[in-house]
């Protein structure tokens, strides 16, 4: 059975359609990596399936539970929403970390707060605090910035920053992770430091959505390339079938636009 | 000790003690009610602020409208005007008792720069990304905790300049308190003009506020230095 099934998505901004109904199905462990235009509304669609943005129509199927429903009776509580979305976690093109906070301070501090709301928390807090920050250390360790536990985002480069962001996703246990475009935003000569963390998440079967630009690394590390125009998935498959032989138009344009 | 030098100065040493003693301490008693209405203004002020800032913010249609008239009208007119009207107008308008004179200049104070903080706050909140919202809404913060663990931090460093000018311009705006003859030190300082027909007294006042002002100056430089540690 699927993880995420995501059915017939339709999202609106105003008048114009940004998603136009976009089925997509993803297993568990599987990287999906989605590929596609500016402005063909990859973020868009992260954006709804993580309750970032609340779509118009279509729903949203997470482990066989139904988790959005644009045509429910009763909208989600905010309270329902938040449990919701740390199912999910959520790499931003821009980092988007808190720049009061050392980098290991951004890891622990909503895994902190979250545990808060356990009920042994006020017995076991000492315990509980302490398993967090193991956690968080081994992530950060396992993400190369073992000796940047104690730098504040400013002190650290676009590569760094972005490693720490993944961490801070990660530590909260998502059962699905959604980077958008995670390099975007960096010099060429250091995506590569953040591309090998996430090879590493797909090496130990975490599931992935990966919008990127990236080609040879969709290739690399998906099982899946979804290519999405103009607010549908226009074509999908293997990364093979996909970026080699190409069949569409729009496709070929827009993957020999990408390789120049 | 030699005995013509002393006698030289004999005449300062009885003007220092006969009449800048006790005109320093005159003043003093006047500075204490500027500083307890700067004090208070503040107090009081700061966070009512904040609240007229979320007013002003709400999504609510007519409340933010309702409270952005309010800050227009406040900031768009003198405090002078506004402390004449809110120690008199009461008593115009209903035939109430006139306010404690004090009193009424710390009203008209409070909300008036309640207003001007208004808006600071809206500018430091509105200029906080969309994006440290989000990253606190993606990783299971309350809207609450992203408030008080995310921005509010990052508020407070972008506000500090900003209100540290507003703040030393409340320390010198407390001397309008006069015109309703608030016993404030510029009050104090012109009693001299009319009592002995002294004018160095209310000259004399001036050092009072460099004083303050300069200590607020060195305090707020010390807070922005403590904050430098991060930039966002
Ligand atoms: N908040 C918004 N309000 C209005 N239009 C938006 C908003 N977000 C995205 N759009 C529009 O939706 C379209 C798809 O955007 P996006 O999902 O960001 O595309 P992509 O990530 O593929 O570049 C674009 O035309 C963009 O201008
Ligand atoms: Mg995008």
């Amino acid at each position: 059975m699927a993880i995420l099934e995501v059915k017939n998505i339709v999202k609106n901004f105003g008048k114009t359609t940004v998603l136009k109904g976009i089925d997509m199905k993803v297993e568990k462990g599987e990287v999906v990596s989605i590929i596609g235009s500016s402005g063909s509304g990859k973020t868009t669609l992260l954006r709804c399936i993580s309750f970032l943005e609340k779509a118009d129509g279509g729903e949203i199927v997470l482990n066989g539970e139904t988790i959005f429903d644009a045509n429910a009776a009763k909208q989600l509580t905010s309270a329902e929403t938040r449990k919701r979305q740390l199912k999910f976690g959520f790499v931003f093109q821009n980092f988007n970390l808190f720049p009061q906070y050392t980098a290991f301070e951004n890891v622990v501090l909503a895994p902190k707060l979250i545990a808060k709301e356990r009920p042994d928390f006020k017995e076991n807090k000492d315990k509980i605090y302490a398993e967090i920050e193991e956690t968080a250390k081994q992530l950060l360790c396992r993400a190369g910035l073992q000796d940047k536990f104690d730098n504040y985002p400013c002190e650290l480069s676009g590569g760094q920053q972005q490693r720490v962001a993944i961490c801070r996703a990660l530590a909260l246990n998502p059962e699905i992770m959604l980077f958008d475009e995670p390099t975007s935003a960096l010099d060429p000569e250091i995506t590569n430091e953040v591309l090998k963390v996430i090879k590493s998440l797909a090496d130990e079967h975490m599931t992935m959505i990966i919008v990127t630009h990236e080609m040879a690394f969709a290739m690399n590390v998906s099982d899946r390339v979804i290519f999405m125009d103009d607010g549908v998935i226009a074509e999908e498959g293997l990364p093979e079938e996909v970026l080699k032989n190409p069949k569409s138009k729009r496709l070929k344009e827009f993957l020999s636009n990408v390789r120049m | 000790m030699p005995l013509r030098p002393f006698l030289r100065g004999l005449p300062y040493m009885t003007w220092f003690l006969n009449t800048f003693l006790p005109i320093t301490n005159d003043l003093l008693v006047g500075f204490r009610a500027t500083v307890k209405l700067f004090s208070l203004t503040l107090l009081f002020s700061l966070p009512l602020g904040l609240l007229i800032s979320f007013g002003s913010m709400s999504k609510i249609k007519p409340i933010s409208w309702l409270v952005r008239t309010i800050v227009w009208i406040i900031r768009g007119t003198p405090l002078m005007l506004q402390l004449i009207v809110i120690y008199y107008g009461p008593g115009l308008l209903f035939n109430m008792p006139l306010m404690e004179r004090f009193l009424a200049a710390l009203v008209a104070f409070v909300i008036n720069y309640a207003c001007y903080f208004s808006e600071i706050y809206r500018g430091g909140i509105e200029s906080i990304s969309k994006g440290q919202y989000e990253a606190g809404q993606v990783l299971g913060l309350t809207k609450t905790q992203t408030f008080f663990k995310v921005v509010l931090l990052q508020v407070i460093k972008r506000i500090i300049p900003p209100m540290s000018n507003e703040i030393i311009t409340l320390v010198k705006d407390t001397s309008l308190a006069r015109i309703i003859a608030v016993y404030e030190i510029i009050w104090s300082a012109e009693r001299f003009i009319k009592l002995k027909g002294l004018i160095w007294p209310l000259f004399y006042t001036g050092a009072f506020y460099l004083v303050f002002c300069g200590v607020l100056t060195l305090l707020f430089g010390y807070i922005e230095k403590k904050m430098s540690y991060f930039r966002s």
